[in-house]
């Protein structure tokens, strides 16, 4: 697919597309970099995907198993009467990441102080204890799966945005600058060829014209 | 002019845009690095901990990870742990480097690893592939890529 680019036949455009090759190589080499760098994560996000995801499950049926058996020990009435009085909005920690020039969330969420239930510890058992815990647990793996498949995403589309720019480069930009600067030596040395036979010519003429 | 060149679009701004594009790409790939790096001591003590980068956004630090490297160093040690930790990647080398500036980072970066690591270059450690997959696993926030490109020519 290289083509030879329209340029004026200069020395100074020469010397431009020197510069502009030796710029795209340059760049060729760093978006290669950043590539195998993208890849690599985007692979480690896919492991860390699937692991979150089955934690996720884990933690939420483990939630629900331990709810539901605190519900039957203490009544459904008497447990949400307990809960209700310990309703409190989540707190996360958002913010964003930088992977080799993309952003990426980060998402944590804050554990409340003094490790505080919220619930009356002499009314309840150590039943509604494992129910909390487990539905901690539950909330803190959907946050980490949030992250991750927003971090999925994000990685996928610049992979395929980043392959784009590696394969021009490597297949269009480059060449064409190649060949064309081939082509300007090959027509500048004509070009010094012509003119040294030009001189030689115009020598031999002065010669005969002296003798 | 040749006859059979094709016809670009304008010299001038082919040019141009080429020249943007590609300096635009690098421009990207170094955006997150941070205008300023802070120690780990008072990373701790922030709300929200994060530094500037410098396009201008800013580089969230995950409190479990700060944490992690605190239990890891003593407190003379925090003081000089200067986050994010840099990872340069050259084209030209196989692997990468991470910056270590003090021995601090070197220790932070073994005990990951779970190997002794040696300088190969004063405040320069060489890490490869399956390493670095390791090390950003485990320090996602707290480590930075930097891209450069080393020319032989």
């Amino acid at each position: 697919m290289a083509h030879l680019i329209k340029v004026r036949p200069t020395k100074i455009e020469l010397v431009k597309l020197k510069r502009r090759l030796k710029l795209s190589q340059r760049v060729q080499k760093i978006v290669k970099d950043r590539l195998s760098i993208l890849t690599m994560e985007f692979l480690q996000a896919a492991r860390d995907t699937v692991k979150a995801k089955q934690r996720t499950m884990t933690a939420m049926t483990e939630a629900y198993k331990a709810m539901t058996v605190a519900s039957g020990y203490h009544g459904y009435v008497a447990l949400q009467k307990e809960l209700v009085a310990c309703e409190a909005d989540i707190s996360v920690t958002a913010g964003p990441r930088s992977v080799a020039g993309i952003r990426l969330p980060s998402l944590e969420l804050n554990e409340p102080a003094g490790g505080l239930r919220g619930y009356n510890l002499t009314q309840t058992s150590s039943l509604v204890d494992s129910a909390s815990d487990t539905s901690r647990e539950a909330l803190r793996a959907i946050i980490e799966l949030a992250e991750l498949q927003r971090g999925l995403e994000l990685l996928g589309a610049e992979i395929n945005r980043t392959k784009r720019i590696t394969n021009a480069l490597e297949y269009i930009v480059i060449p064409s600058l190649q060949v064309t600067i081939r082509f300007l030596t090959m027509k500048f040395e004509e070009r010094d060829r012509e003119e040294k036979a030009r001189l030689k010519r115009v020598k031999v003429l002065l010669a005969r014209k002296e003798g | 002019m040749h006859p059979d060149l094709p016809h670009e679009p304008a010299e001038s701004g082919y040019d141009k845009l080429l020249q943007g594009w590609l300096t635009g790409e690098l421009r990207l790939v170094n955006s997150g690095l941070p205008k300023k790096r802070c120690n780990l001591r008072e990373l701790m003590a922030e709300e929200r901990p994060s530094v500037s980068c410098s396009d201008g956004s800013d580089q969230l630090f995950k409190r479990s990870e700060l944490r992690f490297l605190a239990g890891l160093l003593d407190e003379n040690e925090q003081d000089s742990l200067l986050l994010p930790i840099l990872i340069e990647m050259t084209g030209a080398e196989s692997g990468a480097i991470v910056l270590c500036p003090s021995d601090v980072e070197l220790k932070i970066v073994s005990s990951v690893l779970g190997m002794r690591l040696s300088y190969e270059r004063p405040g320069r450690v060489r890490i490869y592939k399956p390493q670095l997959s390791l090390l950003r696993r485990t320090l996602k926030t707290t480590t930075q890529y930097a891209f450069s490109a080393v020319t032989t020519d």
